[in-house]
């Protein structure tokens, strides 16, 4: 035997490795995973010399030593409900929590479980849609999800099922300077419709790096909803890939309140003719918070439409970050295409970087994009105050007229109100019904 | 009720109002004429409380107060009342939703409850017929897409909805055909009470055919030159104001 000294490993490896170990699961998994580690060894964590991570500074991301979350209780109380019934799974530090969720009824074939428990009672369907869908192969965030991810959610509904009741998905994090990588597995069969809402929240100092994957069949129809309400010492890393099949509807609501750096990566895949897919985000940001979004839409086939409006509402030293490019392949005649970024910056050291562009390789289509940042109006301000609403009152009024705008084109009534209340608390601002 | 002594005040460091004195009692009318840059909006918009209005000497007292004192939103809760020249669009924020949150500013300053929702809406369509509005334009954006007359109808809507002690009315005849003209001074008339007073600020004396002031002054150069009754208005219509113009449209100079 012959005694060497041991070389100090890269932690993210030291921490694969002992998590490995304690999984059991399908060969295609363990391959998807090792893979995945490789690949995140190869990216390493993103520093701003990189074009796609210019504007986002990690911070003290880097110098975290970060562990695996502890088993922590949550009280029942201290997370939302949609005030209706909902199919809901709730997940703390991405481990399913199953006191805190609620099952209910689903037609036949239909799966609204954890991914943990499809791997072990019917394998073939995780690994049949587990990452496979393109986009977001430079992530190293995503492929840091995919090497680590211990449970999520898995949504399928086979051809022409509608489930009218709204899937809630929490993924909830304690802190502690743990990490956590929440997945989703979305599969709409064609003609399949559903309204789902995922959560992200969480208490104290944890990176949270959650991927989303959805797959929408031909003439599917999907209503989601993200409302992004982490800790304010929080890093949220996260990724959606979405592929859209012919004559299918996607609405995406964004929403993004919390984290002290809150980053989502999109890529939408339109890949059937007639496919329509509308992303309405709404950052809302004060301190030193800085949220940002980096979006793509590709139009792959014809007639294909997409609308996509990012707002944003920063106050104190806040920064919002929109980089969105809508990519139209040549095939891809009819297009229509839309882009806009309204900012609207609450005081002098808050600050918007909107980069919208477009590539288009089609002769044959609408394009359009736009952005704008600025301050309040002082007119609007002032004729508020000249029928007696006092200052703090007409400036809160103004920027819900602002942001309002983005929660009311969210259906699910109850979510939208509950929104409306925390824009409301967060802007200090008194509700008056005004019907 | 509105007593001006001697107000000077600079826009931008220049001086456009120059030693104004005013005196309004309770039920009157008083109107003031003048020509373009004569200082009629900057005095509109110093008696409001607008910023960039910078008060140098003098004083303007409200029942007793001093109005210079008070934070616009104050001056509208004490009773004071400005219809805009240019009213402002405000996309995003109902006509409806904007009046209630007025009215319940203007009641928590007395010390008031918020206002009951179903008086609120009796009062609401009241007023409403004053100034032959439609319901539609309560669900509306305030201002946001109205034409002219429909932005100045709107003015003198909020008006008689949170009924002000006293009223400047800052051009509201500019871009206004001769039937949104008489809807305006209709509601206007139908507002003037013994304890309401109006200064109404006009280049042309067409309005004043509608709304008949119980005084009529005359500002050239930030101060007033002469006062009359209503038949100095017929005489300005006649002569203009060429008589008076000493040192044309400095107001308009140094606001531009």
């Amino acid at each position: 035997m012959t005694a060497i000294a041991a070389v100090p490993q890269d932690p993210y490896r030291q921490a694969f490795n002992a998590f490995m170990t304690s999984r059991r699961e399908p060969a295609t998994i363990t391959r998807l995973r090792r893979e995945a580690f490789t690949r995140f060894e190869t990216l390493g964590l993103p520093t701003r010399h990189q074009e796609a991570w210019r504007f986002t500074d990690l911070g003290t991301l880097h110098q975290i030593a970060f562990q695996r979350s502890a088993d922590t209780p949550v009280e029942a109380g201290a997370l939302p409900t949609l005030e209706i019934p909902a199919h809901r799974l709730v997940f703390v530090n991405g481990r399913f929590a199953p006191g805190l969720s609620q099952p209910r009824p689903l037609p036949e074939q239909t799966l609204v479980a954890t991914l943990g428990r499809i791997l072990s009672t019917q394998p073939r369907q995780v690994t049949l849609h587990l990452d496979q869908l393109p986009g977001l192969t430079q992530h190293p965030f995503v492929a840091l999800n995919t090497a680590f991810w211990e449970d999520g959610a898995f949504i399928h509904l086979p051809r022409g099922t509608v489930v009218e009741t709204p899937i809630h998905l929490i993924f909830h994090a304690t802190g502690g300077d743990s990490t956590v990588h929440p997945r989703l597995l979305l599969v709409l069969e064609d003609g399949a419709q559903a309204t789902v809402v995922v959560e992200y929240r969480g208490q104290g100092r944890y990176l949270t790096a959650p991927v989303a994957e959805l797959q929408l069949g031909d003439g599917a129809t999907l209503d989601y909803h993200e409302v992004q309400e982490e800790s304010l010492q929080a890093w949220h890393l996260g990724g959606i890939r979405l592929r859209q099949g012919r004559d299918s509807q996607s609405r995406l609501h964004l929403l993004s309140f919390g984290g002290q750096l809150a980053r989502t990566d999109l890529e939408a895949l339109l890949d059937g003719e007639g496919a329509n897919c509308t992303l309405n985000g709404l950052t809302l940001a004060s301190d030193t918070q800085v949220s940002d979004f980096h979006v793509r839409v590709e139009h792959a086939q014809p007639r294909g439409t997409s609308q996509q409006l990012f707002k944003s509402v920063l106050d104190g030293k806040a920064r919002s970050v929109f980089d969105g490019m809508i990519h139209v392949r040549p095939h891809a005649q009819k297009t229509d295409a839309r882009q806009a970024s309204r900012n609207l910056l609450l005081s002098k050291q808050a600050s918007a970087n909107s980069n919208p562009r477009l590539e288009i390789l089609a002769d044959d289509v609408k394009c359009g994009h736009g952005s704008s940042t600025g301050f309040l109006d002082p007119n609007a301000e002032f004729y508020l105050r000249a029928r007696g609403i006092d200052a703090a009152q007409a400036r809160a009024m103004l920027v819900g007229a602002f942001a309002n705008d983005s929660l009311n084109s969210i259906q699910l009534t109850p979510l939208r109100e509950r929104l409306t209340r925390l824009l409301a608390t967060r802007l200090s601002l008194d509700l008056i019904e005004g019907e | 009720m509105l007593e001006i002594r001697n107000l000077h005040a600079t826009v931008e460091g220049r001086e456009i109002l120059n030693g104004l004195d005013l005196i309004i009692h309770p039920g009157e009318v008083h109107a003031i004429m003048g020509p373009n840059g004569s200082g009629k909006s900057t005095l509109a918009n110093v008696i409001a409380g607008r910023e960039g209005y910078t008060v140098t000497e003098g004083e303007v007292v409200f029942d007793g107060k001093n109005l210079l004192d008070m934070a616009p939103e104050i001056r509208a809760c004490e009773g004071l009342f400005l219809a805009f020249q240019y009213p402002v669009e405000i996309p995003g924020v109902a006509n409806l939703y904007f009046l209630k949150a007025a009215v319940n500013a203007v009641r928590k300053h007395r010390g008031e409850p918020p206002v009951d929702a179903m008086d609120f809406w009796d009062l609401i369509h009241e007023r409403m017929e004053l100034v032959k509005m439609d319901d539609s334009m309560l669900k509306r954006s305030v201002n946001e897409g109205f034409s002219g007359g429909e932005k100045k109808r709107n003015e003198v809507f909020q008006m008689a909805v949170l009924q002000p002690r006293f009223a400047v009315l800052d051009e509201t005849d500019s871009g206004l055909d001769i039937d949104a003209l008489k809807v305006v001074a209709d509601g206007v008339n139908a507002l003037r009470g013994p304890e309401r007073g109006f200064l109404v600020i006009t280049h042309y004396q067409r309005l004043l055919d509608y709304i008949v002031p119980d005084y009529v002054h005359v500002l050239v150069n930030g101060r007033i030159v002469r006062s009359g009754d209503k038949s100095l208005a017929l005489e300005l219509e006649e002569q203009g104001y060429a008589l008076y113009n000493e040192e044309p449209g400095r107001a308009r100079r140094a606001a531009a």
